[in-house]
């Protein structure tokens, strides 16, 4: 047995795992809990097409989910157009606006880069809470939109039970990683990370760094969206401080730092860690003692970067071989 | 060196993953409960309004317990489960979710933000699960057609009709009348829903709006937003705050000496219980719409707020008093329906004529739901802060019936 | 007309203490190069500390500043001595090391939950202090006492931190440490005990902003927040590091906050805030004046 037919292997368990899941976790509280560690394990990896390979840190992703959130919910609601089209009209204009975003930013470095997504994202939510009306859209301002959840279906992108939300998340990052995966196997992808390292010499070998990062902007902005239009149907409620927010932003950079940026599997187990400390921790100290849920979520990140400050995909991914090495493909011999 | 901590890093994990699953089985309740699920914010901006809510709720559910539970369920006893929303709709929904699938709750309670509630309400009806609402003040979390949702509190075309009502009552009483009005308000769900309302009320009512000035409740410095009321030349000031921006602005209101006729509040960070102490004589003649005030003219409200302020250091709000309220309520469907199956509590919640018992220190008679679950009979106080020798306190002044006896409301102001 | 100057007079004073809450986070950045996203959290610790101070002893606002920033500068020495120092050492070689951002986000997070925990949601403010409501009434136009003082205090402050830098031997290493901090370590200079320094500086300027905020303000556990996003606006509008650049960039977003809504909705100066911020990021990304490191 070959290394590559293990690997191969246990990425079909993995999958095999993944989509009978539903079949045996009964707990519609579960089952949510994960379709959210699946919806920002896919914010990430379209995060970390900028933020981990390209060497840079945005922190104002959060506006790409609210453009998508708010495209195709505006776009069901008042013309009745299905969520999946709007899904698709929210991704292109995502997409114009982060390269509108990045054609300035990306050549700032370090710290500027980091500030000036920040204050994209804080200026943009600031103005759609003081805009009602954009023309004859309906935006409702600091509200925000409840969708009824009286049209379920396909069509409409609605359903009664969790399990088609969880199939669509899933999915989606299937789609969204082996997307990530071909990217940085790529042309692209090998721009991206001479130019995120070391942008300077990247440039003197004639790669066009400016260009490559910008692909990627585009791209991950268009990606982002998508999973804005699924958070509006999967929560049928959207309002500038939940989509828009500065928080969502921060956790979908966090997850990735967590994880390992720049690598394809580190959003998946930054997901898996950071997701149920946060959900769990507030489960079980919420109520008694406010506050030291996120108490533990800031030790967490900070013992995190203290002892694997690039995160816990190197050493896992260092385990994982050593154990195929050691156990498996001696015993192969 | 470093394998040892990559190590410990894939156990932290792998653990971190089973948790996940291991614990989906539901803790297992014993026959003789009643398990209410409460969404209310503990950490975040509004912490300090969850702290009121959950004090009462623990307040009430002892009370109940103490007294033998639940009758027609074989004295259940009432089993309260909290949950943290943070004030995020998000984190609302997927507790919300929790507490009906895992904690497996036979009620649903909160969430004080309407923009948590309003989503909530959504996830209440999927399920069936009754939902007592105590204070969520928006119109449209009862007016969405649902059938699981009940609200204690007035809503806020209720709110606005009632301030606008009490306006024209002290102009006539005091025979000062009024033309220009100023409306002040963060930039919320809540404030822009008063706002609206204002806006129709005042054009009803012949005034003038010579500013409407939405802020962010962000906000570090409110002198700008004080000097456009200076400037305005307003008579009545309306505002609707949360408790850091209700503070900052009374105080700085009160730096540059604006001369108003009168203040009108909402309730929410006015109403807050650090906000006299923090405004200290700053807070002096302002009016306040609120749900319930300490000086009630009712029996057992005395009582009630002895007890709280001895057990939690502050007096009861009308926060606190439609949570309490809610329990009681809840109590009161349950000894009717007799079972635990959603649908029975829920007909007995629609049927609910609570007239006495220890809730009942609000000032109506009684609790009834009307079609869409709303309370018909919820009425609103409104009081005045003045120090008549005891320091700053709320004395009610309106409806007249429920004024403070012996006091006479100063309007106008100054 | 009279308005306006009103209105400009507020912006420049409140400006002048945002520019002082934001002057511990360019010193902290002069010289760790990273952004500290705890400054809002330390500026609140600082509120805190102050309240207690105030409230136990009843001594005047300003003499409490003597004893609270003392103390925010070994909180804040000790912070980054246990807790940031072994990530710059684990990163030596990255120059803005992405996960100390990361690590001062979760102190954020601790910070605020522990304040949470400890002393509870209420919101807190000194109801008896000489200072609370003091106007000065010149004609028409009213200026606030507190923030009057807040503004000396932060003109202080800074000229303090830059003499400091200028004229004292622990000042200079800072220096030579913030400009090239590998030569400054063949030179001698320990460079993490310099950090510690630094961070003492940087913590001990939010203690004394929390001071002078104090006897107008209330205090909460997210009243951090708050400030936090300010501040970094104003250490980029008036260039990272640089600490002419934070006051007048502090005073520069007084101004828009102040005199814009006598034109607009107040929510509206926010995004106006944001707006100006991009556009000298896009034009002039060293900062508005263009002023580099200047100590």
């Amino acid at each position: 047995m070959t290394k590559e037919k293990i690997n191969k292997t246990a990425l079909i368990l993995f999958l095999f795992i993944a989509f009978t899941i539903p079949l045996f976790v009964r707990s519609a509280t579960y089952l949510h809990i994960l379709i959210l560690l699946y919806f920002y394990a896919y914010l990430t990896t379209s995060w970390n097409l900028v933020g981990g390979f390209a060497g840079v840190l945005p922190l104002g992703h959060s506006v790409f989910v609210g453009i998508g959130a708010y495209t195709s919910t505006i776009l069901s609601l008042q013309y009745g157009i299905s969520p999946w089209i709007g899904m698709i009209a929210g991704a292109f204009i995502a997409l114009i606006l982060g390269v509108i975003i990045a054609l300035p930013t990306l050549k700032m470095r370090g710290a500027y880069f980091a500030l000036a997504t920040i204050a994209f994202g804080e200026g943009i939510r600031v103005m759609v809470e003081n805009i009602n009306n954009i023309g004859p859209l309906n935006i409702n301002g600091p509200r925000g939109i409840q969708i009824p959840p009286t049209n379920t279906g396909f069509f409409n992108f609605m359903f009664a039970g969790k399990e088609p939300y969880y199939y669509i998340i899933l999915i989606m990052l299937i789609l969204v990683l082996t997307l990530t995966f071909l990217i940085s196997r790529s042309k692209l992808g090998y721009y991206l990370n001479a130019g995120g390292e070391e942008p300077e010499a990247a440039m003197a070998l004639g790669i066009n760094v400016a260009k490559a990062r910008l692909t990627a902007m585009a791209i991950s902005s268009f990606l982002t969206a998508l999973a804005g239009t699924f958070y509006a149907q999967f929560t049928l409620y959207i309002h500038p401080k939940s989509v828009f927010s500065l928080d969502l932003s921060f956790e979908i950079a966090f997850i990735a730092l967590i994880g390992g940026r720049g690598s394809v599997a580190g959003p998946i187990i930054g997901a898996l860690l950071l997701r149920p400390v946060s959900d769990l921790s507030r489960i079980y100290f919420g109520s008694h003692l406010p506050g030291l849920h996120l108490i533990i979520f800031g030790a967490v990140l900070i013992l995190v970067m203290l002892y694997q400050p690039r995160g816990l995909q190197e050493p896992l991914s260092r385990i994982y071989n050593r154990i195929i090495e050691k156990k498996i493909l001696k015993t192969d011999k | 060196m470093i394998e040892k901590k990559s190590i410990k890093f894939l156990f932290a994990a792998v653990l971190a993953f089973m948790l996940a699953f291991g614990i989906s089985a539901p803790l297992k309740a014993e026959d003789t409960t009643v398990k209410i699920g409460n969404i209310i914010p503990l950490s975040g901006p509004s912490a300090s309004l969850g702290e009121q809510g959950k004090y009462a709720r623990e307040m009430a559910v002892k009370e109940i317990n103490d007294a033998g539970g639940i009758k027609s369920l074989g004295g259940a006893k009432l089993e309260m489960a909290y949950a943290d929303s943070e004030s995020k709709p998000e984190k609302g929904v997927s507790e919300a979710e929790r507490l009906i699938n895992t904690e497996k709750v036979n009620i649903l309670t909160g969430c004080w933000n309407s923009a948590v509630t309003y989503p909530v309400t959504a996830v209440a009806e999927k399920y069936g699960t009754p939902f007592v609402v105590p204070v969520s003040v928006s119109d449209k979390i009862t007016e969405q057609g649902f059938k699981t949702v009940f609200r204690i509190a007035a809503k806020d075309s209720w709110w606005t009709r009632d301030q606008f009502a009490f306006l024209k009552d002290m102009e006539k009483e005091f025979n000062g009348p009024v033309k220009k009005l100023a409306f002040v308000y963060e930039n919320g769900d809540w404030g822009q829903g008063f706002a609206q309302q204002w806006k129709k009320l005042a054009e009803k009512g012949g005034y003038e709006v010579v500013l409407d000035e939405p802020y962010p409740s962000s906000a570090t410095d409110l002198s700008p937003v004080v000097q456009k009321i200076k400037r305005s030349g307003a008579e009545v000031l309306m505002l609707v705050s949360n408790a850091a921006d209700a503070i900052l602005l009374t105080n700085t209101l009160a730096d540059y000496k604006v001369k108003l006729k009168a203040i009108i509040a909402s309730g929410g960070g006015h109403a807050d219980p650090s906000f006299i102490k923090a405004t200290g004589n700053n807070a002096l003649k302002y009016f306040d719409i609120v749900e319930w005030e300490t000086d009630i003219n009712k029996p057992g409200a005395k009582e009630a707020n002895e007890k709280y302020n001895k057990l939690y250091k502050q007096n009861l709000t009308g926060e606190a008093v439609d949570a309490y309220l809610a329990v009681y309520v809840i109590k009161d469907a349950l000894e009717r329906a007799g079972s635990l199956e959603p649908a029975k509590i829920k007909e007995a919640l629609a049927a609910t004529s609570l007239k006495d018992g220890p809730g009942m220190i609000v000032g109506y008679p009684s609790v009834e739901f009307d079609e869409t679950g709303q309370n018909k009979n919820a009425a609103l106080v409104m009081i005045q802060i003045n120090d008549i020798g005891n320091g700053p306190e709320r004395i009610s002044v309106w409806p007249k019936e429920a004024r403070r006896k012996g006091y006479t409301p100063v309007f106008p102001m100054k | 007309m009279i308005y306006l100057i009103e209105d400009i007079i507020n912006g420049i004073l409140m400006g002048s203490i945002y520019g002082l809450t934001a002057l511990g986070l360019t010193v902290i950045f002069g010289v760790l190069k990273v952004i500290n996203f705890a400054h809002g959290s330390l500026l609140m610790v600082g509120m805190y500390v102050a309240y207690w101070i105030i409230t136990a002893t009843g001594i005047h606002p300003y003499i409490a500043l003597f004893i609270a920033a003392p103390i925010m500068f070994f909180f804040g020495y000790y912070l980054q001595d246990i807790i940031i120092k072994p990530i710059f050492k684990a990163e030596k070689n990255v120059r803005e090391p992405i996960t100390v951002i990361i690590v001062t986000t979760g102190l954020w997070y601790i910070l605020d939950n522990l304040t949470l925990l400890i002393f509870g949601p209420q919101y807190r403010s000194i109801q008896d202090n000489a200072l609370k409501g003091a106007m000065l009434e010149i004609g028409e136009i009213f200026i606030s006492v507190p923030k009057l003082c807040g503004a000396i205090t932060a003109v202080i402050t800074a000229l303090a931190i830059y003499l400091f830098f200028q004229k004292t031997k622990t000042g200079r290493a800072v220096r030579a440490t913030s400009i090239d901090r590998e030569t400054a370590s063949l030179m001698g200079i320990n460079q993490y005990k310099i950090y510690n320094i630094a961070f003492g500086i940087g913590t001990a300027a939010a203690g004394i902003a929390a001071v002078t905020l104090v006897p107008f303000y209330n205090i909460f556990p997210t009243v951090g927040v708050l400030f936090d996003i300010k501040g970094f606006i104003i250490v980029v509008l008036g260039g990272l590091g640089s600490i002419l650049g934070a006051m007048l960039g502090g005073i520069i977003i007084g101004l828009i906050e102040s005199v814009g809504p006598q034109f607009m909705s107040s929510t509206w100066t926010e995004a106006i805030v944001y707006g100006l911020f991009l556009l000298v990021l896009f034009i002039k990304p060293s900062g508005l004046f263009g002023i580099k490191q200047d100590w």
